[in-house]
């Protein structure tokens, strides 16, 4: 970590200021995604966006928009770095983890451009913290092609019902099969291990579901050691979007609600396992 | 077979299940007239649980058995089979999320061949658990718990409460009864420096107990590990639990019998008295832990030959066991661990009655062992996992016989002061006193005993091969195999 001393106040050299009276927004938005050291950040008038992938198969997608910031202002058109997400987690967690309503922490986010790091500055109860974290040169995102127009299959469901199921699936199975059809079962997932298979299904007409769309039916398989840190994001979300492309890629989308009922969401693509069965 | 649990029993259900793999590896599930049978049984063969769920446990209840219209497949005997505790767990794991989730749960044979539980949840939701299994022969101890001279029953809180008392590392409890009152201490084994070891005893008056009866003053020490899995259950099931025991040695049984839909046997290994076996015993266990240690040493043998009665109920007879008194040998794996593995079971029952569940039993290292072999004796399934077949090896155990095993299988016994009363036994026990020479802790003992388990023996003769030593000066039964 460079040991600058610059408090990060001086507004020229800034091209990111942005600051929220709760930093806990934003760090648990990032703990859904955080399955890797690292995270390419992407700040742009929208907002950020946070990237996490993982073997070339997986990419995971935080989405904090300016809104959800008390100030957030960029002078440049956009700026990427890497950042070492471990580190950029403890250090807004700084202050412990606790949720009491009474105290949050604030932060104060700056970054002067390419070569400087990222500077964190954050408030508890009178006690301020000051952190530098070295920022690294971003790595090239992986593009998974995937655009609304070729998805096939579409399901919409509360994220509670898949919750359990997706914490408790079985973990000697290499795969997670994901069926999605017009035809009964409608939507199952699948996994193969030791034990036996073990499947889930949810019915399109069951009050979890919101949305079923659904043109033919498919069946992939993905690699389950890929998908199942996703289970951060789905513990923290309220909805789940599920939708598959005529390649069998996945997106999963997230509706995560933050403690001041902000509204962010969480991404995760991933590519399908070798032999696929259609 | 099929049954259907409705979702206020699931939960009961599933608490059994955890408890039971609290003890043994394995579920063995046999759907019975009666009811559903769960049993397990640990590695060392010192802890046995089984539970039965009536009919009206569930909505829908149908064993299959050959009698109902119709239903022929199963003529001859009913379905049994065994599961890794792992995957049923899988399918019950978390107790909270079923109770507030599920309505009902089935569970089918499907062809596959798969054991089915299907799990119907609220919001229309369905979790499908296709289970791998294995086919075996029935899994029974055989206990009588009405010829006990003493029996205690106690609130389940009140024996927590109690329990909770001694430490969480304290491997077995001594339980010390006289007709006033009722001691539990922590047992040590050797008697190392007393300063050094903390002691906990606590003293119970007979009033504190729903009932109290005690006809034989008593010492027994068992292991607190399966008596806390069973207090766990019986805890959250809110009912009362039975203590039916005689002296040490002889195993003491457990029982949950409050509620109509289902009941809990528990049966646990005491250690044999300390009195006379104590020199052989505490090299005993040194020799415990090795795979294949014999039991040499009891002081007293006791052969007693039980017979199971052939009940018309399905289950009984592959298991008799045989009571005797000699020291463990299995590889301590759940049960009292460390050393102290296996308590030698003295049984001195010598009544056979089946009613319910009351069988005659023995309960010992290698009895169960002979209940295990039943499995691969029968080579329904062909894989049968010998949890503690390490002393197969070695073990001068003698197995049970049971019910219909032809005589043939065992040709070279040379029983010595053998209970020939029943034919279908064959059960050999060395004479005490020669035992202590042999005893060298860190070496195989004699193999006095050779392995009777023919089942297992026709798969293990391998394994026990090597571990056989030259030390056969008083070989009483012979194994099947030519390795002498």
């Amino acid at each position: 970590m460079s040991l600058s001393t610059q408090q990060g106040d001086d507004e020229d050299n800034n091209i990111l200021v942005a600051k929220v009276d709760n930093a806990r927004n934003i760090s648990n938005i990032l703990k859904a995604i955080h399955f890797r050291d690292t995270a390419t950040v992407f700040a742009s008038s929208n907002g950020l966006k946070v990237t996490v992938e993982e073997s070339k198969c997986v990419q995971a997608n935080a989405f904090i928009q300016a809104g959800v910031f008390q100030e957030y202002a960029i002078r440049q058109d956009s700026a990427t770095f890497k950042v070492n997400l471990t580190v950029l987690l403890e250090c807004l967690t700084i202050f412990g983890s606790s949720s009491a309503p009474g105290m949050n922490t604030a932060l104060k986010m700056c970054y002067a451009g390419y070569g400087s790091p990222l500077q964190l500055l954050l408030e508890e109860g009178g006690v301020l913290t000051d952190c530098s974290i070295k920022t690294m040169e971003p790595d090239e995102m992986l593009d998974f092609g995937f655009s609304s127009a070729n998805v096939e299959n579409k399901v919409i469901m509360k994220s509670e019902c898949l919750r359990e199921a997706w914490s408790e699936l079985d973990m000697t199975s290499d795969v997670l099969q994901i069926l999605m059809s017009p035809d009964k079962p409608y939507f199952r997932l699948s996994t193969f291990g030791y034990a036996g298979s073990i499947h889930a299904d949810y019915p399109k007409d069951s009050d979890m579901v919101e949305s079923f769309q659904c043109e033919q039916t498919q069946t992939n398989r993905y690699k389950l050691s890929l998908l199942k840190p996703s289970v951060k994001a789905l513990s923290l979300s309220c909805k789940i979007s599920i939708r598959t492309d005529h390649r069998g890629f996945l997106s999963l989308q997230y509706m995560v609600r933050n403690e001041d009922g902000q509204v962010s969401f969480v991404e995760y693509y991933c590519c399908p396992d070798e032999d696929v069965e259609e | 077979m099929k049954c259907i649990i409705p979702g206020t029993n699931i939960k009961v259900f599933g608490k059994a299940i955890h408890s039971l793999s609290k003890i043994g590896e394995e579920l063995y599930l046999e759907p019975l007239e009666h009811g559903l049978a769960l049993r397990t049984v640990n590695a060392a063969r010192s802890a046995y649980g089984c539970f039965i769920f009536a009919p009206e446990f569930f909505y829908h209840y149908d064993d299959s058995s050959g009698g109902t219209e119709g239903e022929m497949e199963d003529v001859e005997e009913t379905f049994k089979c065994k599961i890794q505790m792992k995957s049923v767990l899988a399918v019950f794991r978390s107790l909270s999320t079923l109770e507030r989730t599920v309505d009902r749960c089935k569970i089918t044979l499907d062809e596959g061949p798969r054991l089915v539980f299907q799990l119907y949840c609220k919001h229309s939701i369905t979790k499908t658990y296709n289970l791998t299994f294995q086919e075996c022969e029935t899994l029974q101890a055989v206990f009588s718990k009405d010829l006990c001279p003493n029996a205690i029953t106690a609130q389940a809180k009140l024996l927590t409460e109690v329990v909770q008392n001694f430490q969480l590392s304290l491997e077995e409890i001594t339980l010390i009864v006289s007709p006033e009152k009722v001691i539990l201490k922590n047992y040590v084994e050797s008697e190392p420096d007393p300063s050094k070891v903390l002691h906990t005893q606590m003293s119970l008056a007979a009033e504190e107990f729903d009932y109290f009866q005690i006809g034989v003053d008593t010492e027994l020490t068992f292991c607190l590990k399966e008596l806390r899995a069973i207090l766990a259950f019986a805890e959250a099931a809110g009912m009362p639990l039975s203590l039916h025991f005689e002296t040490s040695g002889k195993p003491i049984v457990f029982s949950l019998e409050g509620d109509p839909a289902f009941d809990a046997n528990f049966v646990m290994a005491t250690l044999a008295d300390l009195g006379s076996t104590q020199g052989s015993q505490s090299s005993q266990q040194q020799a415990i832990n090795r795979p294949g240690t014999s039991m040499a040493g009891t002081s007293k043998t006791k052969r007693t030959v039980k017979k199971t009665q052939q009940q018309g109920s399905k289950r009984n007879e592959s298991d008799i066991m045989e009571n005797r008194r000699f020291q463990a040998n299995r590889q301590p794996n759940r049960s009292c661990a460390g050393g102290n593995s296996f308590l030698p079971m003295d049984s001195g029952f010598d009544d056979m009655m089946n009613d319910g569940m009351d069988d005659v039993i023995a309960m010992g290292a290698n009895e169960m062992e002979a209940a295990m072999s039943q499995e691969t004796e029968q080579q329904r399934n062909g894989t049968s996992r010998h949890e503690a077949s390490p002393e197969r090896s070695a073990s001068p155990e003698i197995p049970l016989e049971l019910g219909k095993r032809p005589r043939t299988h065992y040709p070279d016994e040379k029983p010595t002061s053998h209970d020939q009363s029943h034919d279908d036994v064959s059960m050999v026990m060395e004479e005490e006193g020669e035992e202590e020479e042999v005893l060298v802790p860190g070496t195989p003992p004699s193999k006095r005993f050779r392995s009777m388990f023919f089942g297992i023996s026709s798969q293990s003769q391998a394994t026990q091969a090597p571990a056989e030593t030259a030390d056969t000066a008083e070989v009483l039964c012979e194994d099947t195999d030519d390795e002498d």
